[in-house]
């Protein structure tokens, strides 16, 4: 049987994926609302020892990562979407493609780094570089700019798996602090995204041009 | 002691925002003064920090404390009269996200463990975006999401790099806490391969925040939308506060004796932004975004400086004291050019010296200060960075390093010119007020006067700033 971690992981990588290949913001929102539970609760499953900190600490990721961002972007996106579209710069096809890509490269470097953390777990460094580029490739391939905001939940939510995986000496504190910065800055660019659609009528990116060089 | 100079700008940060609207400007001023008193007070008896863990008096941290200090309590005098005569709406929001920054702004330069640094450099990128978007137009929404999602990513980018630096102490066995003063101490055990990786993803991260060509291209954009004394403070302590970041991780590189490899790294992003900035100030069509491209460009050069080392490093610092002092002048006589003549556009201005003669005085003498022109620091400083780039024989480099530097003054002079001479499209609508005229000219003294005499205490804390990288005369 496979570890609950790696099979965890493996559906988070299937959701790459998915959200590469979906055209619906909702779709994408529910992609965005797993990871976030998936890497909160990773580290619970490894065997690190578990104080009341911890426990509290995982709680409150998941409630941040796995419900408040989600509900709070679906709530931005009934007010200001009418393309509930993602307006892709690289089709869906290629997109899958470039994933499927991405996926089987992280796996096949990972092993390279030869990391003495975290072995046993196949799939956790493949993740983690997975999720990373993908928040990144969806910031520049799409022009919606919620799809931009939820590329770039995707690349944190990369980054906090790293973090909680490969070194758990960071305070807990220091840890919800990086959380409330992550939580008020997708907050900030939910009340952006409204004003953008309030003066434009529209949240697709290529509108901002007025600013260029 | 040391948290309650955090403390004091967040508690009035969060108060303004529900103080009736016109009270905020004088909440400003006060608070501006109460931490400058308390900014000169930890200068003097440098107190150990309660949460010693996460907080601590360094000396390049106190350098930027005394300095955003002191331009903060001159910007809010500067800010009291000119929010009477612009017009902004949400008055309120604006002074609340004035006071939050200036509390972030506090919290990087006293930050001393690495996450709680990362923390605060994102939280003033948070308190800043109200104040780019204050004017609610277009063009300060666009600015506002491309300052907030760039700087965002670029940032998170910095948080990988420090997971990075943790991951270097795990492989090398090292148990210590995460602070910069104790990794300085333990560098040479750590795993040099991730110790690098982290360097370089923490230099992208906050250069972007910088303003490090390429990455910069929010800045132009954020300073020019943003009103003027919130301009002179994204440029004059902002950028500071993110070259802090970078200082602070170069210390341990060079604790790790891994010093050449990232003052290479350094020098070419340092350079690259002086050559962008070069080949950018020379077409612009607006004033502000004219200073915003030669912050840019001093960024490079501090850059450049710190790559050095030595002799280098102590340059960059002046340049890093003088460019704050100097370019917040700026950015504030180009409020007074913004409301006076209403238009951002260099051709809607002219004949400033004879229009607003003390204006005229305030931006001539700080466009010679920002050129390097003595007897303004910034001269000493790019002279101490151009020797020891010759010592350290990077012949290639500091060819191009001179030549951009030309190319930007002519560029510049070329614009000051047109502004202050030119011919002038209408009359004025401003009478030139005292407050908002000598904030100006104590900026521009303050930096002449640092050129003749240091105190003695300014040095000391400068030289020891730059100790670990072979800084200093």
């Amino acid at each position: 049987m496979m570890d609950p971690v790696d099979t965890l992981l493996a559906m988070v990588l299937l959701s790459v994926l998915i959200s590469f290949g979906s055209s619906r913001l909702p779709a994408l929102i529910k992609v965005i609302a797993f990871q976030g539970v998936a890497v909160s609760i990773v580290p619970l499953f490894m065997g690190h020892e578990m104080t009341w900190g911890g426990i509290v600490f995982t709680l409150a990721t998941l409630m941040i990562r796995g419900i408040g961002i989600p509900v709070y972007l679906s709530r931005a996106i009934k007010k200001v979407a009418i393309h509930r579209e993602v307006e892709p710069v690289v089709g869906y096809h290629a997109s899958l493609l470039a994933g499927l890509v991405l996926i089987v490269a992280a796996i096949y470097v990972s092993p390279k780094f030869n990391l003495p953390v975290g072995k046993g777990y196949i799939l956790l460094l493949p993740s983690a570089i997975t999720l990373i580029v993908a928040g990144m490739f969806l910031l520049m391939a799409r022009r919606n700019a919620i799809a931009m905001v939820l590329g770039y939940i995707m690349m944190e939510n990369g980054i906090y798996l790293v973090g909680t995986t490969f070194s758990m000496r960071a305070q807990h504190i220091v840890e919800f602090g990086i959380l409330l910065d992550v939580l008020a800055g997708v907050m900030i660019m939910a009340i952006i995204l409204q004003n953008i659609k309030k003066t434009f009528n529209d949240v697709n990116t290529t509108l901002l041009r007025t600013l260029k060089e | 002691m040391v948290e309650t100079i955090i403390l004091i700008p967040l508690v009035a940060g969060i108060l303004a925002f529900f103080l009736p609207r016109t009270s905020g400007r004088l909440l400003l001023v006060l608070t501006g003064a109460v931490h400058l008193v308390s900014s000169v007070l930890l200068w003097i008896y440098r107190p150990e920090a309660l949460l010693n863990d996460y907080f601590a008096v360094t000396p390049e941290g106190l350098l930027s404390l005394i300095v955003i200090s002191l331009l903060f309590f001159l910007i809010a005098i500067y800010t009291r009269s000119y929010l009477e005569a612009a017009e902004i709406h949400a008055e309120h929001v604006f002074a609340g996200s004035m006071l939050l920054f200036l509390g972030s702004m506090t919290l990087v330069t006293l930050s001393d463990h690495i996450m709680v640094m990362w923390i605060a450099i994102e939280a003033t990128t948070l308190a800043s975006a109200p104040l780019i978007y204050t004017h609610r137009s277009g063009a300060s929404i666009e600015a506002t999401w491309k300052y907030v999602l760039i700087c965002s990513v670029g940032i998170a980018l910095a948080l990988l790099g420090s997971v990075l630096i943790a991951l270097s102490m795990d492989i090398g066995n090292v148990d210590a806490p995460m602070s910069f003063s104790s990794l300085t101490q333990v560098a040479g055990r750590l795993d040099p391969l991730w110790l690098k990786t982290g360097f370089i993803f923490i230099l992208v991260g906050y250069g972007t925040k910088m303003g490090l060509a390429p990455m910069h291209t929010w800045l132009p954009d954020a300073h020019s939308e943003a009103p003027s004394p919130a301009s002179a403070l994204l440029s004059g302590v902002l950028l500071n506060c993110a070259y802090l970041g970078i200082f602070k991780t170069n210390k341990i590189m060079h604790a790790a004796g891994l010093g050449d490899f990232s003052g290479t790294i350094l020098m070419v992003f340092g350079l690259a932004s002086i050559v962008a900035a070069a080949t950018f100030i020379l077409k612009q069509t607006e004033y502000k975004r004219l200073l915003a491209y030669s912050s840019i460009e001093n960024m490079g050069i501090i850059a450049f400086g710190t790559g050095i080392g030595g002799l280098g490093a102590y340059g960059a610092m002046l340049c890093l004291i003088h460019h704050s002092l100097i370019k917040s002048s700026l950015f504030l006589c180009s409020g007074n050019i913004l409301i006076g003549y209403a238009s951002r556009a260099i051709e809607g201005t002219g004949q400033l010296a004879k229009r607003m003669p003390k204006t005229f005085v305030a931006l001539f003498g700080g466009f010679a200060g920002i050129s390097g022109f003595p007897p303004f620091g910034i001269f000493f400083g790019e002279l101490f960075i151009i020797i020891a780039a010759f010592r350290a024989g990077h012949y290639g480099a500091v060819s191009i390093f001179i030549l951009s530097i030309c190319v930007i003054f002519a560029g510049f002079i070329k614009h000051i010119i047109r502004i202050s001479f030119g011919p002038s499209p209408s009359t004025i609508r401003m009478e030139e007020q005292p407050t908002m005229i000598w904030p100006q000219y104590v900026l521009l003294v303050t930096s002449v006067v640092l050129c003749f005499w240091m105190p003695d205490t300014l040095y000391e804390t400068i030289r020891l700033a730059v100790a670990t990288i072979g800084g200093g005369i």
